[in-house]
Order: structure tokens, then C-alpha cells, then sequence
């Protein structure tokens, strides 16, 4: 197992007297893969969410690779590494070309240092036939292929899927599956919340079972703190 | 009063390119084109703010704002007048009776107009399009600026009804402007002056040009819109 990329420790949130997150450590390997299995409202969503910075919650220490981070302060650079995808991703008014350029461009990137780039991500994600159609007429599974795409092109070192496959077809899912497939072999570090049996159970997955805002087990046995 | 010959009287004076009409006219659009030039950027600024930050005070500035979009024209007119008047604070700049007052008076008109309209499209936004953006490694302008442009058409909306509302407001421009000729009447002001001499020709014909204009404004709102307006 390769040395931790990311380290949290003592996440906690709650609204009122419910508990929504209480995980005391979360350690995620580079170049691992971890699906966060559980119940609806067993916190996987909004895990993944903290983890983005998109979601407050009191935090006692994190550290990403080696260094520390105020994840209630988000830095930029820590944005630029790791990546959200929504379960129901959200693609921008203009063409798909300009949603998967979207990120490069926020880098600063000049189209001809780009455009090889976003090109390769169409032909990853197999959405070349998809170019001249307005992003709101995409399908879910369509849509959710240009966000791993938009997402990929980045090539951050993580990557956090939120329930990817779910609501779609058998045939977006399976599309989507070898998507993350190919992401979770490329060497990144991968945290998806899902449900889907077929994800849970590709090669190198480890588990995390959530239950009431607390990982309960990991890889099927105890956590150990 | 023969209607009819009036209003043939009315487009004659209009399409024979009468001098005075398109003065009238030209200082109603500069007027008004300028205020919200003028009053758009900081607006809609602020309503973003507004719509998407929690600090004190918030809810109280928010609920002013939509009480002032139906404060008349001719009350901003008159507390812009004690302050321009020679007694006033501001009467030293000299202002009152030019053009420079008239846009200030339309500036504030159209802030709550676009403040409001502001507030509203962008609390109407996903709010997965500016995670979108964050996520996706976007500065805090840039994901705002992204967030308008999902947004665009209610911010549009903002935008032409601030227009629809300032060039067509006579209150304020009376009492800031004066209704020089040739300085600082504009339609709206010279609608009321022409019509009140018993001139109906020139006031059905600015009258038009009103019209014309609001019309235009909405009917490219609406084809802005695209699928959710005129298709």
C-alpha cells in the first residue's frame, strides 16, 4: 500500500441533536480506491462533500501529503488535486467542448496548450458523437461521462464521484463503470459513494461501510482507530 | 379633437425627422443609457451578494431593497432636489437642471429595480453550478461570474425592466431636469409638457417612440430567451 495522500481527523457535523458526520480518522492511500457503502443519510455524500470543501464541518487535523490544511479555509491549490463530481453532474450553458475546457481554462490555459487535451478526454470518455448537442439535452449517463471527462482532463490526484452510476440505464452504467474503471487503474486515488454492487466489487476496492455519519467497517472488518 | 388627423400629424412630425423631436429623443436615450450604464455593474454585484452572503443586516437591506421598487419616481425626484438645490448639500456641484442630475435620479431609480431582480435570479441559480465551478478549481470571481452567466436571462430581465422603468419615469426628470428645451427634456417630460399646451401631436408621436421602445426591450428579452421566450 502506498503512503497516505490524505489524513482527516475528527470530522463531526450535526444539525440539532442529529449526528451527521462523526468519522474519528480518515486515512486515503495514493493510488487507492475506496467506495463508501451504506444506507440514504448514512453520510457518504456528505463525507465526500467536506472532503471537497463544499460542505462545513468542524475538523480537528487534516493533512495532504504531509502538509497541513484548514479544509474550512479550502485552499486553491488543494482544488487544483482533488475533484467532486455530483451524482447528478451539472454541465454549463454553452457546448460540451467548453464544459470540458471549463477547469484548464480556470488554470489559465491557452486553447492550443489545452485543446490536445480536452480532445483526448472526448475520446476517453467516448463522447465525440456528443459535441454539437446543448449539454441539457444529454441524457444522465451522457452527462455523466462529460463530467468525468471535465473531471479527468484536470488529471487531479483524487478523484470524489458521488453515487455515479445511479438512476442511469444498464447501458450508461455499464459506460460509466469502465470509466471509473479506468480511473481507478490509472494510478489516482478514487472515493466514490455508491450502491452499485458491480463498483464495489472491482479489483482493489476498498470498502468503507458507513452507518449514522460513522465508518462501522473497512473492507468488511472493524475499524481500527 | 380630431384623432385621426392627429395622429397622422403625429408620424409626419416623426418620419419627417423634425429637429426637436429627435433632440427630445436622443437626450431620453443618452439620459437613460448612460444611468444605467452607470448602475448595472455595482447592482448586480451587490445583488450577488446579497443572494449568496450571510452577514448582519442582510435580511433588513434585502427587504428595503424590494420596498424601494415601488417608490415614486417623483419622491426621488424631490429628495434629489433639496440635495442639489442651492441650499442643499451637493448644491455647490451646481447639478440641478442638467443631464448629470437627471442620471443620478435615474441611477437610483434603477438600483432597487436591479438589486431586486438580481437577488431573485441568483437565488434561483442551481446551487450546483457554482459547486461546479469551485470544484472544478475556478476563483471566487470567475465561479461568480460563471453563476451570472447560468443566470443570465433573469439578470437580463433586470436589466431591460431597470430600463423599461427609468426611460419611461417623468417625476424625477421634471424635478432634477427642469424640462429645458434642448437640455434636459426628455419623452416622458415632454409628453406631459406638449400635452398639457394641447400640442397631441408631438406627445402621440414621443408617445410612440415610448412605446416602440418598450416594446423593443421586451421583445429582445424575449428573444434572448431563446426556447423560454419567443420559440
Amino acid at each position: 500500500m502506498s503512503g497516505p495522500i490524505l489524513v482527516v481527523e475528527g470530522i463531526h457535523k450535526s444539525y440539532g441533536t442529529r449526528r451527521i458526520l462523526d468519522v474519528p480518522v480518515l486515512t486515503l492511500a495514493a493510488g487507492e480506491s475506496y467506495v463508501l457503502t451504506g444506507e440514504n443519510g448514512s453520510g457518504k455524500s456528505t463525507l465526500l462533500r467536506v472532503l471537497a470543501g463544499l460542505e462545513h464541518a468542524e475538523v480537528v487535523a487534516c493533512r495532504y501529503d504531509g502538509r497541513p490544511v484548514d479544509l474550512g479555509n479550502y485552499p486553491d491549490w488543494l482544488r487544483r488535486d482533488l475533484i467532486y463530481v455530483h451524482q447528478h453532474p451539472y454541465l454549463f450553458r454553452g457546448s460540451i467542448f467548453d464544459n470540458i475546457c471549463y477547469g484548464l481554462r480556470a488554470r489559465g490555459l491557452i486553447k492550443a496548450s489545452y485543446e490536445p487535451l480536452v480532445r483526448e478526454a472526448i475520446a476517453w470518455a467516448g463522447v465525440g458523437a456528443l459535441l454539437d448537442v446543448p449539454p441539457h439535452k444529454l441524457s444522465g449517463g451522457e452527462k455523466q461521462r462529460v463530467a468525468l471527462a471535465r473531471a479527468r482532463v484536470l488529471q487531479p490526484r483524487i478523484f470524489l464521484l458521488d453515487e455515479p452510476t445511479a438512476n442511469l440505464d444498464a447501458e450508461a452504467r455499464q459506460q460509466a463503470i469502465k470509466l471509473i474503471s479506468d480511473l481507478c487503474d490509472a494510478n489516482r486515488t478514487v472515493v466514490l459513494a455508491c450502491h452499485d454492487r458491480e463498483i464495489i466489487e472491482l479489483p482493489r476496492m476498498n470498502r468503507l461501510n458507513m452507518g449514522r455519519g460513522a465508518i462501522e467497517t473497512w473492507n468488511g472488518g472493524a475499524v481500527c482507530v | 379633437m380630431d384623432w385621426l388627423a392627429t395622429t397622422r400629424e403625429a408620424f409626419a412630425l416623426l418620419f419627417s425627422g423634425d429637429a426637436d423631436l429627435w433632440q427630445v429623443i436622443l437626450i431620453s436615450l443618452r439620459v437613460s443609457l448612460l444611468a444605467m450604464l452607470i448602475a448595472t455593474p455595482p447592482a448586480i454585484a451587490f445583488g450577488y451578494l446579497l443572494a449568496t452572503a450571510s452577514f448582519p443586516g442582510r435580511r433588513l437591506i434585502v427587504v428595503t431593497t424590494q420596498g424601494l421598487l415601488a417608490s415614486p419616481t417623483v419622491v426621488v425626484g424631490l429628495i434629489l432636489y433639496l440635495l442639489l438645490s442651492r441650499q442643499g448639500i451637493f448644491g455647490s456641484l451646481k447639478l440641478l437642471f442638467t443631464q448629470e442630475a437627471m442620471i443620478i435620479g435615474q441611477v437610483l431609480i434603477a438600483l432597487p429595480v436591479l438589486v431586486a431582480f438580481t437577488i431573485s435570479a441568483v437565488q434561483g441559480a442551481d446551487p450546483r453550478a457554482r459547486e461546479t465551478a469551485v470544484s472544478l478549481g475556478a476563483s471566487r470571481m470567475r465561479s461568480t461570474w460563471t453563476t451570472l452567466l447560468e443566470v443570465r436571462f433573469g439578470v437580463m430581465a433586470a436589466v431591460f425592466n431597470a430600463f423599461g422603468r427609468i426611460v419611461s419615469e417623468v417625476g424625477c426628470s421634471l424635478m432634477v431636469g427642469g424640462n429645458i428645451a434642448g437640455v434636459t427634456r426628455n419623452i416622458p417630460t415632454a409628453i406631459a409638457l406638449e400635452t398639457s399646451k394641447g400640442e397631441f401631436a408631438q406627445g402621440i408621436a414621443l408617445g410612440f417612440v415610448l412605446l416602440l421602445v418598450a416594446l423593443g426591450v421586451n421583445f429582445a428579452l424575449a428573444f434572448a430567451q431563446g426556447e423560454g421566450g419567443m420559440k
